[in-house]
């Protein structure tokens, strides 16, 4: 019995390693791109391990936002190279994680799927980025909290409304964290307004929105 | 014999743990590109068809499949432009109203972050992820 499962395990130790030809470095690359960074480009590099060409036959990505490519298409015994992902960050937030699924005639190793982790600093985090009123209801001040990110500290926040239905007022309230109320002049017509707020000293601009909706009052 | 059988593949199921508690301590902290959504945050395309005007329809693809085509009254929020697309989505929204969100097929994430950042951040009650997408959507019109 022993002899069987010894010589079943060796068969297939045997089959994997026979055909193993391309040799990934890493499959699974974390990056930490900057806050003024547009991309974030992982290179995952490979080494033909084995005495035939590979051949990659498609090269494709889990999301619109990430584009990858092979620098050639047949990869001699011996060579190394690399494929090539980048992720456009746009306005996502948080950490991303994006996948390339590339496929070979290696028939081992048909697709292998590589990942790409964007880790996106984030220097405010707003909540909510929308207050509403519905129309009629009182006009009471509703609050947004405002904290800053540890390695982002921020002295003062500016905060504009674009328009003058609402008006806001800002107060730091210890340990990087601020607070805005949002104040409707009144709730009886539907009027919307765009919070820009600001960090002193910095660029970068956040966005909130306050509406009057045509809900009924919440009482 | 059949004790035999038994033993050698009780041994050959423990040999296929190793690799996966290898993975497990390996990739523990390791997220999914598909982020889990729970079958309650979940919507079919006939289960959505039937709240008609109740529903906001919002096109999570990039914004040139929007243009190309798009469900009929759908906003288009994507996170390429999300500061700038954001407020159309809040201008039609009001606190009775669902949201349906979609991407283009089964396997695209987009739809689960969109639905996440609505949730989370514009703090959007009754924010919908559609069954399928867009390739779903098409399939409930025939």
């Amino acid at each position: 019995m022993k002899t069987n499962i010894f010589a079943f395990t060796l068969s297939i130790v045997v089959c994997v390693t026979a055909h193993a030809e391309l040799k990934w470095d890493q499959t699974m690359v974390e990056l930490h791109p900057a806050t003024a960074d547009k991309q974030a480009i992982g290179h995952f590099k490979y080494q033909n391990t084995g005495s035939k060409p590979v051949h990659f036959k498609s090269v494709r990505t889990s999301c619109g936002c990430t584009a990858a490519q092979s620098q050639k298409e047949e990869v001699p015994p011996g060579e190394k190279g690399e494929i090539t992902a980048t992720f456009n960050i746009g306005e996502r937030t948080g950490t991303q994680v994006k996948t390339v699924t590339v496929e070979t005639d290696d028939p081992e190793h048909v697709t292998t799927v590589l990942t790409l982790k964007a880790v996106i600093p984030q220097q405010l985090e707003i909540t909510p980025t929308f207050v509403f009123w519905g129309q009629g209801e009182a006009p009471k001040p509703k609050t947004i909290v405002v904290r800053a990110a540890k390695e982002f500290p921020v002295k003062h926040l500016k905060v504009t409304s674009s328009s003058p239905d609402f008006q806001t007022k800002v107060e730091e309230t210890g340990n990087g964290q601020f607070k805005i109320d949002i104040e409707p002049k009144d709730t009886s017509k539907q009027v919307a307004s765009t919070l820009t707020i600001q960090p002193e000293d910095s660029q970068k601009i956040f966005y909130a929105t306050a509406r009057i909706t045509n809900a009924p009052p919440i009482q | 014999m059949k004790s035999s059988l038994v033993h050698q593949a009780l041994i050959l199921a423990v040999f296929a743990l190793v690799p996966g508690f290898g993975e497990a301590i390996y990739f523990r902290d390791k997220i999914s590109w598909r982020s889990p959504v729970p079958a309650s945050e979940m919507v079919t395309a006939a289960q959505a068809r039937t709240w008609g005007g109740n529903a906001i329809w919002v096109d999570a693809r990039p914004d040139a499949e929007f243009a190309s085509d798009h469900v009929p009254g759908a906003v288009s929020l994507n996170e390429d432009r999300w500061n700038e697309l954001l407020p159309q989505v809040l201008a039609v929204w009001s606190p009775e109203k669902k949201v349906v969100v979609y991407c283009s097929s089964l396997s695209c994430n987009a739809s689960r972050e969109v639905a996440r950042r609505l949730r989370k951040e514009a703090q959007l009650p009754n924010v919908f992820v559609l069954k399928g997408g867009w390739e779903e959507w098409l399939k409930s019109k025939k």
